[in-house]
């Protein structure tokens, strides 16, 4: 009888030990994904054993079949998978830009509804419509494109403090270059740095998002009254000796020897700059050494007469991972991509990208102790920033900004005036729209 | 066939073995893209499949006709032009010049200036132009050397639209008179100096000799110098893109900038760039078969 039952036991621990196991294989979710990555990059090993192993380590049940790439290739193949309709499960995209077909043609889920309670854990501006209107990729992170920085001892060795509003800053440009300095230093021999840099953030305080869409739908113009104010308020920056024409044969890497070595008291540039004054982990050389960075302060230009944002700077959300559209609505697959992309900009990821990359993190419960003082200073001056507004170039398509870029350097060489440029731009629009 | 097998000679079998891989290369690589281009100016060809693509159509001179309203095309065109005179006129006078005082020793150290005069040739060409964009930067030791003299003087030269090119021109001059000094001095070489001593003895002057010996004896190089002036400097791109990259405000663009520009950045306007690329051909092939009417009119006294 004993020997019996032991018999149907081991028989029934044999079946449960060969069932089990299938059962539970099966219950294992795939997902193919296809990864941006730069496998030579300093940082690729960590990040290979701190993100990905370390996912596949936390989540058994879910099998990553991942695809990397890089540059033009990685571009090709969204194309074609988009084309063939085999976009992978989970894909690496941009919030615009050379992504827009996978946000416009709505080949990626909206991933709000999934984000749930966890919003509250990301800057808010990180997590706005993107190019398809809707939340299609996460971003791991948040530019501003302008930063006002800021010498704050060489400011007040000539008895200024930091302006509130641009009065304040017109009423300095005396005393700077009395001394023999340049009040703001800009490296815009490249045509781009003025209109990303500065003008964006501009149009964002006197003519405001809802505008520019307007004036992008075909319901208002560049020509209309706000945006040529804009041009005219920037025109009018080079008359009050804010800014100088000599900017426009600065070389865009040149500025930081110079903003370093103390020859202007502000500076601006887009909030990427800091990287640039940075210890040099090869050499532990810096532009600025860890020592003299609490010196130097970054905050938003002052208040603008006549704005319609206050606080307001020009940002662009970073890239992030989007789901395939197809996964079905509450399927375990799409529960197990959603995780993946949650731990993706998860705080351990995100601190890994900024402890490697200086990636400011688009979480607000991220940070580290191995930062120096300018990266604490760059997530500081999120803080300042009370409205995003577009950067130009992100919204407007490469043939009507291209106009605007030129433009602008026309405008601070005398060569055009602001109602010209506005004419300029809205024609390439007027053209464009044409086209499409 | 019996025809066809006496063409076929072994002979004639080596020639083509030897000549066909380098045509094909160069049809490959040279002719057929610069046809290609052609054909694809005349449509609205701009991006994606070539072939087979039902959205292609000609449109004809439209994209040349928009070139010609564009006004960065005429200052591209402007700038190339005055490249083209610092070249033809200043590079290869200045280059003979050079390679003629030193070939005749009529200073010391020649090999020392040789070697300096043709240093530039070596360097690369975005240092090149990175080295002097600082140099005539507002802040760099241009604008510092001349506040020595004129305290507060402004750096102006740098960013005046008018003025900008000037920079450029003089680098170019710089940077490639050493080349056409080295092709001179080697054909300067070649002249028997017997020649010369002989017309010395008979009393001829320095002058006499340049224009009735040298002269005549290099006109053939002058022509290819020539030619190698015009086609460089239609096609000069790098050091401009490293030095100012065609701003303040694209005045200093050239046309393979200005065609850079269309083709590779912001949004791309493939059938403009093609058409400039092709203009660029034919206003090359012009000037080249200028330059060899022009020999064949007044040159070739070289016997």
């Amino acid at each position: 009888m004993l020997r019996k039952f032991t018999s149907i036991l081991l028989a029934v621990l044999v079946a449960i030990g060969i069932f089990v196991p299938t059962v539970l294989a099966e219950e294992k979710i795939t997902l193919t994904v296809l990864n941006y990555f730069d496998l030579t990059s300093p940082g690729a090993e960590r990040e290979l054993e701190e993100v990905w192993r370390e996912f596949s380590r936390r989540n058994p049940n879910i099998i990553v079949e991942r695809e990397d790439l890089f540059l033009d290739a990685f571009h090709q193949k969204v194309e074609a998978y988009a084309a063939a309709d085999r976009l992978p499960d989970v894909v690496y995209m941009w919030p615009g830009g050379r992504s827009t077909s996978l946000h416009t043609l709505g080949l990626v889920k909206d991933l709000r509804p999934l984000l749930g309670d966890d919003a509250q854990y990301f800057i808010p501006a990180v997590l706005a419509p993107q190019a398809g209107g809707y939340l299609a990729e996460l971003p791991q992170t948040m530019t501003s494109s302008h930063a006002l920085y800021i010498n704050v001892p060489l400011l007040e060795s000539l008895g200024l403090s930091i302006p509130e509003t641009y009065e304040e800053l017109v009423a300095m440009v005396p005393v700077i270059k009395g001394a023999g300095l340049d009040v703001i230093l800009m490296g815009a021999q490249d045509d781009w740095v003025i209109q990303s840099c500065l003008f964006s953030m501009i149009v964002g305080r006197l003519v405001g998002d809802e505008k520019l869409y307007e004036i992008i739908r075909g319901d208002a113009k560049f020509t209309d009254p706000e945006f040529v104010g804009a041009l005219e308020f920037y025109a009018q920056m080079y008359k009050d000796g804010v800014l100088d024409r000599k900017i426009m044969n600065i070389n865009y890497s040149e500025i930081n020897g110079l903003f370093a070595a103390g020859r202007a008291p502000f500076m601006v540039d887009g909030d990427w700059k800091t990287a640039n004054f940075l210890t040099d982990v090869t050499t532990g050389e810096a532009l600025i050494p860890v020592d003299k960075q609490p010196d130097f302060k970054m905050t938003i230009f002052p208040a603008i007469p006549g704005e319609i944002n206050k606080k307001s700077s020009s940002g662009v959300v970073g890239v992030g991972f989007g789901m395939n559209a197809k996964i079905p609505d509450g399927s375990a697959k799409e529960a197990a991509a959603w995780e993946l992309i949650k731990w993706l900009q998860g705080p351990e990821v995100q601190k890994m990208r900024l402890e490697t990359a200086g990636t400011i993190p688009s979480r607000i419960d991220v940070t580290s102790d191995k930062l120096e003082p300018l990266v604490l200073e760059r997530i500081r001056y999120y803080e300042d920033i009370e409205v995003y507004t577009e950067v130009l170039d992100n919204a407007l398509e490469g043939e009507v900004y291209l106009p605007l870029n030129v433009g602008l350097q026309e405008i601070g060489l005398g060569l055009a005036t602001p109602m010209e440029v506005a004419e300029r731009v809205q024609e390439a629009l007027e053209s464009w729209r044409a086209k499409k | 066939m019996k025809r066809f097998l006496a063409w076929w000679t072994e002979e004639r079998r080596a020639y083509l073995l030897l000549v066909l891989p380098g045509v094909l290369v160069y049809w490959a690589v040279m002719a057929f893209p610069t046809v290609f281009s052609l054909g694809l100016s005349l449509t609205n060809y701009n991006g994606g499949v070539i072939f087979g693509n039902p959205n292609i159509q000609f449109v004809g001179l439209k994209h040349y006709l928009r070139m010609f309203e564009d006004r960065y095309f005429w200052i591209s065109l402007k700038n190339n032009g005055l490249i083209m005179a610092i070249s033809v006129f200043g590079q290869i006078p200045l280059g003979f010049l050079f390679a003629y005082v030193i070939h005749r020793k009529l200073i010391k150290f020649g090999d020392f200036f040789q070697t300096i005069i043709y240093l530039p040739c070596v360097i690369s060409t975005i240092v090149v132009g990175r080295l002097w964009q600082s140099f005539f930067s507002p802040y760099g030791p241009f604008t510092k050397f001349m506040q020595r003299f004129q305290p507060g003087w402004e750096n102006e030269l740098a960013y005046d639209p008018q003025r900008a090119i000037i920079p450029v021109l003089f680098v170019i001059l710089w940077m490639y008179t050493g080349t056409y000094m080295i092709i001179f001095l080697a054909n300067l070489q070649k002249i028997d100096p017997s020649l010369i001593e002989a017309a010395r003895i008979d009393g001829a002057t320095e002058w006499q000799v340049l224009t009735k010996i040298i002269l005549p004896a290099l006109s053939g190089v002058i022509v290819t110098a020539c030619i190698l002036a015009i086609s460089g400097s239609l096609k000069s791109f790098d050091l401009v893109y490293a030095m100012t990259g065609g701003n303040p405000a694209r005045r200093t663009s050239v046309l393979a900038l200005y065609m850079y520009d269309t083709a590779f950045r912001h949004s791309p306007n493939y059938p403009l760039a093609n058409s400039i690329s092709v203009f660029m051909v034919l206003v090359s092939f012009a000037l080249i078969v200028l330059v060899r009417v022009t020999e064949a009119r007044f040159g070739g006294r070289e016997e």
